[in-house]
């Protein structure tokens, strides 16, 4: 392996740039806000220009977009396909029901704040966002990749403890499969 | 002993020019479509890129010996069918392991990655995986017909199995076989269509139907394994096309390095005008399902191939 | 405007045999009330006898200030192009209603959901307990005397300005200090 320390810079650059510019992007819609994403992808705003390109299975993924308001029932099969995600991964919460709840910020069945049950990078606001600003965030993703700061699958794993008990606060049945990665 | 070092040497040069041309094809079509989606799109380096994310991902699934090996099965069968198929006419850069019968051989060997691949997304117990794998090996068996005819054909009417032997045969009377039998190149070209997956015949994969089908538990390196082996592999069936039927590229009678040079510049713009019939076909054609495919190969490909035979023989 | 003629022909063919009470709402809307034993008998003839072949939606209101629900069937039929209501109330405590699903499947279905959603019992009805929610543990949740705000507020994480309906904006200014900018009073609330 590469000790050195500047042979190293340069191979985490070259592995950030490519990661930057190739963002597979899990086709999992939840909430209203999916239907902003065939506006992003097709000839008018075209983020394939990014690297940015849909990927049918969690394993193939890198990015997770939750694209609205998340009920109890679709965060459990969000967790399932955020842990199926092979690091490193990144998350996008995607208009104000991921932020403060929104419009459902009173509902019996949505959850608040999405960061308070899996770890977010970049959140996008609006009710919902245009294809513009979803670019906007994808870059700021990209400029955090660079740096280096997009560090989601490591914050899971080292504060796994508090995220399963918000999770399961919620969940109360939970069977699911251990996290071991 | 010096013959063999030169042998290991042009059997990596090859692998390597192999895996560029392929990645850089794939890319640059990428790049077309998008144009033609009127799109801007991604550069055309952009396979590689994710490539070599692909590559940097952490994997830490198993799903037993067949999965774990799938992708290198893949990249071990595209690797063996290079070496078997002439890249220049006679050079001594790119040297192959050509023999008798070596035709018949590759047709065998082609086969065996999607077996490999078929057997490796079995075990990985995903139902989309063995849907795909299903549908994938349902339609071979529709194009391998129309192929399997078209090569027979030229086996017959110049009794011999070897593309060397060919390729010599279409440098010495000067011209190529796509003239001498017009009815085994369209069928070798119909079949080409159902094997590079592009758009009718894209429902092995389809990621709206399938979730990406026998890929749909590969993610991280053994992706970007797949992508490598996938993209010597269409580099191989445009080479195998360009050699048996479009004169092959290279001269025998000069081996110089810039000989060597004009011939891998013949054969990149062959390959290339031969690689855009498929992907033409594509952006207009929606998708098929199995059965429509199979339906599709068995009726003017496969009556093509057998005027290609009859006219063989005569 | 029409004289509603068809509709009062329509009324009298429902409200005649079984001797219950119903109104012409407007052009094409019809209503009758029943009790609640002889609903399924009235959905089933005008079902078979007067062509009202579909069942369009099934709905609950809590009437909490008279202890009922009143449940609503609203049937259509095609060849007359009109809606029939068919309306009842029933006890909010212990609620129980008769199951439909044999006359029209879809039923189950609008059953299930009401089963989850206000805690009718359907005797007899197949299908999971659970429709929408998953492993609901409170009182039906589209009851009203379930306060949705409040359990939301203790069981997901609020965050700190958006406890209410208020405009986030005033709270935006009030922590930050500064105006509102005149591009944002333009969809203000107030005005
Ligand atoms: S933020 Fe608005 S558009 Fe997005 S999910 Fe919530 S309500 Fe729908």
């Amino acid at each position: 392996m590469i000790n050195d320390k500047d042979s190293q810079k340069i191979v985490d650059y070259i592995q950030n740039f490519s990661r930057k510019h190739s963002l597979f992007v899990m086709a999992y819609g939840t909430g209203c806000g999916a239907i902003e994403i065939p506006a992003t992808m097709t000839s008018r705003y075209d983020a394939e220009r990014f690297g940015i390109r849909g990927a049918a299975t969690p394993r193939q993924a890198d990015v997770l977009l939750i694209t609205g308001y998340l009920a109890t029932k679709t965060l459990k099969r969000v967790i399932r396909v955020y842990e199926q995600m092979q690091e490193p991964k990144y998350v996008i919460g995607f208009g104000s029901c991921t932020i403060n709840g929104g419009m459902y910020y009173d509902s019996y069945n949505t959850i608040n704040a999405l960061e308070q049950y899996i770890p977010v990078d970049v959140y996008i606001n609006g009710c919902m966002p245009r294809p513009e600003s979803v670019i906007s965030g994808f870059i700021k993703l990209q400029e955090l990749i660079q740096q280096g700061k997009a560090d989601n699958g490591k914050r899971y794993r080292e504060n796994l403890e508090w995220y399963r008990t918000n999770q399961k606060k919620i969940i109360k049945n939970w069977k699911m499969p251990d996290y071991n990665w | 002993m010096e013959d063999l070092g030169l042998k290991i040497f042009g059997a990596i040069l090859t692998t390597i020019m192999a895996f560029a041309v392929g990645m850089t094809y794939g890319g640059i079509v990428r790049k077309l479509t998008a144009r033609v989606q009127n799109r801007f799109g991604p550069p055309f380096y952009q396979n590689f890129l994710d490539l070599v994310k692909l590559q940097s991902k952490k994997t830490n699934i198993a799903h037993g010996f067949m999965g774990h090996t799938a992708p290198v099965w893949i990249i071990i069968a595209s690797i063996t069918v290079l070496m078997f198929i002439p890249i220049l006419n006679g050079n001594l850069w790119f040297p192959n392991l050509n023999f008798h019968g070596d035709l018949i051989f590759i047709l065998y060997m082609m086969v065996f990655g999607s077996l490999g691949m078929a057997l490796g997304a079995g075990q990985t117990g995903n139902p989309n995986s063995a849907i795909g794998v299903t549908r994938g090996l349902s339609m071979m068996v529709g194009y391998e017909i129309p192929f399997v005819l078209a090569l027979v054909a030229l086996m017959v009417q110049y009794h011999t199995t070897s593309i060397q032997d060919l390729m010599q045969i279409q440098h010495e009377s000067g011209t190529w076989l796509i003239f001498s039998n017009p009815f085994a190149f369209l069928a070798a070209l119909f079949a080409s269509l159902g094997m590079f997956r592009y758009s009718p015949f894209d429902i092995v994969g389809a990621p709206a139907e399938l979730a990406s089908g026998p890929m749909s538990e590969f993610g991280g390196k053994y992706l970007g394994t797949m992508m490598t082996g996938g993209s010597i592999f269409s580099f191989i069936k445009l080479t195998l096309y360009v050699d048996l039927f479009l004169g092959g590229a290279g001269n025998p009678d000069h081996i110089g390095i810039w000989a060597t040079l004009a011939g891998i510049g013949v054969l990149l713009i062959k390959t290339f005008t031969l690689y855009m019939v498929p992907v033409f076909y594509g952006w207009v054609s929606p998708r098929y399902r199995t059965e429509q495919a199979i339906r599709y190969f068995w009726g003017w490909p496969t009556a093509l191939g057998i005027i290609g035979l009859i006219w063989a023989v005569y | 405007m029409t004289d509603l003629i068809k509709e009062q022909k329509l009324l009298e063919n429902v409200t005649n045999p079984f001797k219950i009470k119903g109104r012409v709402i407007r052009n094409r809307r019809v209503e009758v009330f029943c009790d609640k034993e002889t609903v399924s008998s009235v959905l089933l003839y005008a079902k078979t006898q007067l062509g009202y072949i579909h069942l369009a939606h099934m709905t609950c209101i809590d009437w909490i200030d008279e202890n009922k629900f009143e449940l609503v069937y609203t049937i259509w039929s095609p060849v007359e192009k009109v809606h029939l209501f068919v309306k009842t109330k029933i006890d909010r405590e212990n609620p129980e209603m008769e199951n439909i699903d044999r006359i029209w499947d879809q039923a189950n279905t609008y059953e299930r959901e009401m089963r989850e959603m206000f805690g009718i019992e359907f005797p007899g009805l197949k299908g999971e307990r659970d429709f929408a929610l998953e492993d609901w543990e409170e009182i039906p949740p589209m009851r009203k005397d379930f306060d949705t705000h409040n359990y939301a507020q203790q069981t997901y994480f609020n965050r700190p300005g958006r406890e209410d309906a208020k405009d986030v904006r005033e709270t935006l200014v009030e922590r930050s200090g500064t105006e509102v900018p005149d591009f944002a009073k333009k969809y203000s609330r107030e005005r």
